[in-house]
């Protein structure tokens, strides 16, 4: 905002100019309303009117959806049942889980990039394919891995012997678990490497020369110079991916539907399940309200936690 | 500045060992989609296979209807990316370059809202598109895939905006241009960086959505390829070589548009970590 004053200082002057400036911030509000109206209308609208329905008790009948205020019994009911909790817990800790290894395996395959001489173009290309998939077609792909009577997880796992019959990976709680997670893995790691890679790219050369002159060996530069440099950037993608993760829907949905039990039922599944499977429209909302406060308070906490990583970035 | 011979070393293990873990279920896609269904559930399974066939394409090109899955992908995709570019680059010039007011509550309000999960709106849609008798139609995925990723275009395309320098803004002027104008004639070809990074991202992200795409447009002939996929049920067993056949030619395209646009995604990204 001030940069734009900046270059234009009769802004600030009497006169004639006021003309222009008003015509100006009308051209403004001009071109910021297709956007502003689709954002509003796909967004703020749905959000507003999910908190209504959620303390709305809602049939779909003969004459379209019929409304019965019923106040907080949605969010008594919800709390009240087990498998809310369950989904709360299996989401929060599959996020934390998943996102923690994610920047650990992206980190160290960031810096293997920056380490090698040869093939850095192509390790960005190839990071970038799992990225543009479709996340229903790596869920297809890794079903057909982990199967239990033709999988080719556990032929390669026999033939090197670790284990001795084959296992049904997706039909166990915990295997299932690792399974979902192992996927979600493979497919967002490449994406954390592109940032952090990004992110070492950008630290000067000097630091590390300085460091060289002081003769720092490779694990204390990377713990003095490279990692503090870095926090921003590994924050930045820390916050994308725990919002992914907390919203996590297509993997699970077809790759366990949610199984064993209800093992691997996150919250987005449990919110589409009560929604559209049973109708039940305004528990699903309270079930959505509660899904959109538990990440905007997830956020709070990444972000309280990396405040000072993030402010020095934006330096 | 060469590192150490050690230091490459540990590189080239530990990068070529991620590569092949990266690659190998693409590798194992690929050679399933054109195995005969006896050596698809043969186990163990052969790691090269022994006989090639077509008729997984033709099966998820004739009688399933893959073809029609893509089209509609490509629809939806290339309309929303339209949109996106039009009005996000608008909204971005307005806010880089015109005197409006809140400007810095407009761009954390766009900040906060790309955070919540498609999961609050997609009742409240779903309710309204059954009510105007949009399910099942191109615009019930458009509209909202044009909402969702409006915020990070107008985002990425202020901060190009803003490297234009302002004087050219008050040249055109005094040249008799309008504020249209030096938007469309000058702005926008200076942009061109930030028009290919916000296409990319928002096309990748339009061709993988599923929630939504599941959700409103369910009928046979509207589904795009996320959802035709996860719909593809056999009926004792999972078709995996059909799933895969249309998959290998569902990524095709997008990798070869990802390997095209790399240099407009890295800077994105780099964006995103520099200015978020």
């Amino acid at each position: 905002m001030s940069k734009v004053m900046e270059g234009r200082p009769w802004l600030q002057t009497g006169g004639k100019r006021v003309s222009v400036v008003r015509h100006d911030a009308r051209a403004g509000v001009g071109m910021l309303a297709p956007a502003g109206v689709v954002i509003l209308a796909v967004t703020i609208f749905p959000i507003v009117y999910s908190v209504w329905m959620s303390f709305n008790n809602i049939q779909l009948t003969e004459n379209g959806f019929q409304f019965t205020f019923n106040g907080i019994q949605n969010y008594v009911d919800v709390y009240s049942a087990p498998l809310f909790w369950h989904s709360v817990w299996f989401t929060v800790y599959y996020s934390i889980v998943t996102v923690a290894i994610e920047l650990f395996l992206g980190l160290l395959i960031a810096l293997a990039i920056q380490n090698v001489e040869k093939l850095k173009s192509v390790s960005v290309v190839v990071m970038l394919i799992p990225w543009s998939l479709i996340t229903v077609i790596s869920a297809e792909m890794w079903g057909y891995i982990y199967n239990g009577v033709y999988g080719v997880l556990n032929a390669i796992l026999q033939g090197l012997g670790v284990i001795h019959s084959p296992i049904n990976w997706t039909g166990e709680p915990v295997t299932a678990v690792i399974a979902l997670m192992a996927a979600d893995i493979w497919k967002t790691t490449p994406f954390v490497v592109i940032i952090l890679l990004s992110g070492l790219q950008m630290i000067p050369r000097d630091y590390y020369e300085a460091a060289r002159i002081d003769g720092a060996n490779g694990w204390q530069t990377f713990w003095n110079v490279t990692f503090p440099q870095l926090r921003g950037s590994i924050a930045i993608a820390g916050l994308f991916r725990i919002l992914q993760a907390f919203g996590i829907f297509d993997l699970p949905f077809v790759l366990t539907q949610g199984g064993p039990g209800s093992t691997t039922t996150s919250l987005a599944m449990l919110g589409e399940e009560t929604l559209f499977q049973n109708l039940h429209f305004g528990l699903g909302a309270a079930v959505a309200v509660s899904t959109v406060i538990l990440i905007l308070g997830a956020c709070l906490v990444f972000l309280s936690a990396f405040r000072g990583m993030v402010g020095e970035e934006a330096q | 500045m060469k590192k150490p011979l050690y230091q490459r070393v540990i590189g080239y293990v530990v990068l070529i060992f991620f590569l092949v873990v990266i690659l190998l279920p693409f590798y194992w896609m690929f050679v399933t989609s054109f195995e005969p269904n006896s050596d698809i559930s043969a186990y163990p399974p052969a790691y090269f296979p022994h006989h090639w066939t077509w008729s997984h394409y033709e099966e998820a090109f004739g009688q399933f209807h893959f073809g029609r899955y893509i089209l509609n992908s490509v629809i939806v995709s290339i309309a929303s990316t339209f949109f996106v570019l039009l009005f996000g680059s608008m909204a971005g010039f307005a806010i880089a370059r015109l005197p409006i007011k809140f400007k810095q509550p407009m761009l954390i309000f766009l900040l906060i809202i790309s955070v919540f999960p498609p999961l609050v709106v997609i009742t409240p849609l779903y309710m309204l598109l059954r009510d105007v008798g949009w399910l099942d139609s191109y615009q019930a995925l458009i509209i909202p895939y044009t909402a969702f990723n409006l915020p990070f275009a107008i985002w990425i395309l202020r901060n190009y905006f803003l490297q234009v320098p302002g004087a050219l803004f008050e040249a055109a002027k005094i040249d008799g241009a309008s504020v249209f104008m030096s938007y469309w004639r000058i702005f926008l070809p200076l942009t061109t960086p930030g028009l290919f990074t916000a296409a990319v991202f928002t096309f990748v992200a339009c061709w993988t959505e599923f929630f939504m795409a599941l959700v409103f447009n369910p009928n046979n002939t509207m589904r795009t390829i996320p959802v035709g996929i996860a719909l593809f049920n056999g009926q004792y067993t999972v078709p995996y070589g059909t799933i895969f056949a249309g998959s290998v030619v569902s990524i095709v395209p997008i990798v070869i548009l990802v390997v095209i646009f790399r240099r407009w995604v890295v800077s994105g990204l780099t964006q995103g970590a520099v200015k978020g």
